[in-house]
């Protein structure tokens, strides 16, 4: 029976083509010894039935991956009658690459044009005979799909089994390379290999590492003496030499055979770019950009959508606690229930709304490839400060989460770069920290909230760059490692898009209160209620008391209360514990107090500054401290980390309090 | 052509695919190729943050992670070895 492979690129049409030619005729299995599915069927054409065996979709026919190896293994050690190999009309440039290298192999190719209907709607215009001229092979155009053109591509394929066809791609790789290619070939007469000559030479000069080892295996000797021949280095420019004259002759052909309508290629990103990543006005386009973003976060965010699930979830804690209350439940079920889940648990969760539009600002930035600019101006700063400007994209993901943020370090081969990466994470104001900011200017500047939040993302950019140069310097010194970024295309940004990126961030956002907050308020309510017989929330509960002991470090930061105290401690658990301890302690005082007034009265303008400062830098929480000890491997960098950056937050809350105080901000 | 990609990103700080495949005078399809060839030989490193290599998958925090379609490359002690020959 003869047999017929099927070979060419991913999305060619390969498999449209296989089930065109055989129908229900087909069976699956492996490849021996991998878990690379094996298709293959049969057909009847005039009365003999032949084969058909569906190879593995792939640009190329190197040894870089299994699916590779698998197809031009099968090409030349499973004897195949002939190849039909499926190019995209659509993109035909980049699919004869693997055209060529199967007439390099001396393959019986037919090749099978698919999608010429497509081809055509593109106006790409494609002279067949030409094309076939070119190439020293038969090509037949079809439309797999709609099964057109499959009886002349199979009349093609069985004509040629019988005949002593000679498809070899005529290419010339130069003169000094093809003279190798001779050496070779005159080398290896007479000696068994099971390869062609002219492709073991060409393959050798590739440096091909399963060709190699199979040279190797079967006759070291001839190994040696083609080793020989050749000197290491040579043979690094000859694989480039190689593959460029394959793209050479792949010009050659389509510049004579294929017509494409000329493309814009000055595109709209072009001249959008040559704004925004402009040497001088990048920056201040990037931080004009951010600073809308933030304004438009609490324009839309607080004064449109603000308040509704505040009041939702003040009628749905009164409603429940009046159910609470004619079921005579105890008065210790009624305080956890509303003072700990409505007053602490609830009190992040008010915030959702604004949470929503930041998230679907930045989902609306990030889609429409803008965020790809950022992270390039951000690293012609970074180079500047002789910094790693790929740390910068470990930065941008630390504004959604510092955990992924310090995973994503590992990205960077140079440990210099990385553990200044992982360690200046933190001072990316992540999602969690964001109720602790909108509580506070809820409190003392509404008016100011976009601008405010803002300086306050501004300020964990600086102070992230400054320790960084400070590591740079001391800590880990070395050169940095620099590379070349991709810029992909602007494009409108899609509806789905946009809010998967916010769905993403809200419910992992109520996720972390239903989860980590709601364990950590439960905790500390219990806290609070003990010892027995004590004032619940006060001073002389045991969250008083640890919160009393804590207090005096932060009393020249201007917030040395125990509740302040406790509600940072907790934020060490997570940050946004911050805040639903503050409303914990704070709607436990006092029946119906709101949070925000109670933060009015505990704090002026300036300590609130200076507790957001604090807020912003100090200990990461215990789930980026872990990420720490996993990507550092080391306890000591851990704790390293949480030590440092509260030092750094703590001398800084402190200058703001103390400077603003001496100037008479207070 | 290869070489010249190799060339084309020591003297551009960021670099877009179509750029270089109108300067080749070819499609960006294979200029997609020809960056993979040259990944693959070992001339240059292409790092993506769409693609999560990095055990990830499994990892809660997964989808606040990789939002930036952000690619990058580093043109390795080969790619630097070929250009200075």
């Amino acid at each position: 029976m003869n047999t017929i492979a099927l070979v060419g690129n991913p999305n060619s049409g390969k498999t449209t083509l296989f089930n065109a030619l055989t129908g229900s005729n087909q069976r699956v299995g492996n490849w021996p010894g991998v878990t690379v599915e094996k298709k293959e069927g049969n057909f009847k054409f005039k009365s003999n039935i032949y084969t058909v065996i569906d190879l593995p979709g792939t640009y190329s026919l190197g040894s870089f991956s299994e699916d590779e190896i698998i197809a031009r293994n099968y090409i030349i050690n499973g004897n195949p009658n002939v190849v039909i190999n499926v190019v995209d009309a659509t993109n035909i440039e980049r699919n004869l690459y693997l055209t060529t290298q199967l007439l390099e192999m001396g393959a019986k190719v037919v090749v099978a044009l698919n999608m010429v209907d497509e081809a055509e709607a593109k106006n790409i215009e494609i002279d067949i005979q030409a094309l076939s001229d070119k190439l020293g092979a038969p090509v037949i155009p079809t439309v797999a799909s709609k099964k057109k053109g499959i009886e002349d591509l199979i009349s093609k394929a069985v004509e040629i089994i019988d005949k002593d066809m000679d498809c070899k791609a005529n290419i010339s790789y130069g003169q000094s390379i093809d003279q190798e290619i001779e050496n070779i070939k005159k080398f290896l007469k007479g000696k068994e290999l099971a390869y062609p000559p002219q492709w073991i030479a060409v393959k050798f000069l590739e440096g091909d590492k399963e060709v190699l080892s199979m040279i190797k295996e079967k006759d070291e000797e001839i190994y040696k003496n083609l080793e020989s021949m050749l000197e290491e280095d040579s043979l690094a420019e000859l694989e480039l030499e190689i593959v460029d004259k394959r793209y050479e002759f792949i010009n050659n052909i389509t510049s004579l055979a294929v017509k494409k309508p000329k493309e814009n290629i000055d595109t709209i990103t072009d001249k959008i770019d040559r704004i925004v990543t402009h040497k001088y006005l990048g920056l201040p386009i990037f931080a004009l950009i951010m600073f809308i973003v933030f304004q438009l976060t609490f324009s839309i965010g607080q004064d449109l959508l603000g308040g509704f699930v505040g009041s939702g979830i003040e009628i749905l804690g009164g409603k429940i606690e009046a159910l609470l209350i004619n079921a005579n439940a105890a008065d210790w079920i009624i305080s956890f229930v509303i003072d700990g889940i409505f007053g602490g648990v609830g009190a992040v969760v008010e915030f959702v709304p604004l949470i929503l539009v930041l998230y679907t600002l930045m989902g609306f930035l990030e889609d429409s490839g803008y965020m790809a600019r950022a992270a390039y101006i951000m690293d012609n700063i970074m180079r500047h400060l002789g910094l790693q400007g790929k740390t910068f994209i470990s930065m941008i993901i630390g504004f959604g989460c510092n955990v992924p943020g310090v995973m994503a370090t590992r990205t960077l081969e140079n440990r210099k770069d990385k553990m200044i990466a992982i360690l200046i994470n933190p001072f990316m104001s992540c999602g969690a920290r964001i109720p602790i900011y909108l509580v506070f200017i809820s409190a003392f500047f509404p008016d100011k909230g976009g601008l405010v939040l803002f300086l306050l993302y501004a300020l964990g950019i600086a102070v992230a760059l400054l320790v960084a140069k400070i590591f740079s310097k001391t800590l880990f010194k070395g050169e940095a490692s620099y590379f070349i970024m991709e810029l992909p295309p602007y494009r409108i940004p899609t509806a789905i898009n946009v809010f998967r990126n916010m769905w993403d961030n809200v419910s992992e956002f109520l996720k972390r209160a239903g989860t980590i907050i709601f364990a950590v308020v439960t905790l500390l309510w219990i806290l609070a209620m003990l010892p027995m017989g004590v004032e619940p929330y006060s001073q002389s509960s045991l969250l008083g008391h640890i919160g009393t002991a804590i207090a005096p470090i932060f009393k020249p930061a201007g917030y040395g209360t125990w509740q302040a105290s406790v509600g940072l401690f907790s934020g060490i658990a997570a940050k946004e514990a911050v805040v639903a301890i503050l409303g914990m302690v704070y709607a436990g005082v006092e029946e119906g107090t709101e949070l925000v007034k109670a933060i009015q009265s505990a704090f002026t303008p300036l300590s609130a500054v200076s507790f957001m400062v604090m807020t912003l830098l100090y200990t990461p929480c215990a789930a980026t401290l872990g990420a720490i000890k996993k990507e550092t491997g080391s306890y000591k960098w851990m704790i390293f980390s949480a030590v440092y950056s509260f030092l750094v937050a703590w001398i800084l809350s402190v200058i703001v309090y103390q400077v603003g105080t001496f100037i008479g901000l207070s | 052509m290869l070489k010249e990609i190799l060339r084309m990103l020591t003297e551009e700080k960021y670099i877009s695919k179509s750029k270089i495949a109108e300067k080749l005078n070819t499609t960006e399809d294979v200029i997609e190729h020809a960056f993979s060839q040259l990944s693959e030989m070992g001339y240059i490193k292409e790092d993506s943050t769409k693609d999560c290599n990095y055990k990830c998958k499994g990892c809660s925090f997964a989808s606040l992670c990789n939002k930036v379609p952000l690619n990058t490359i580093i043109i390795t002690e080969k790619g630097e070895k070929i250009l200075n020959n």
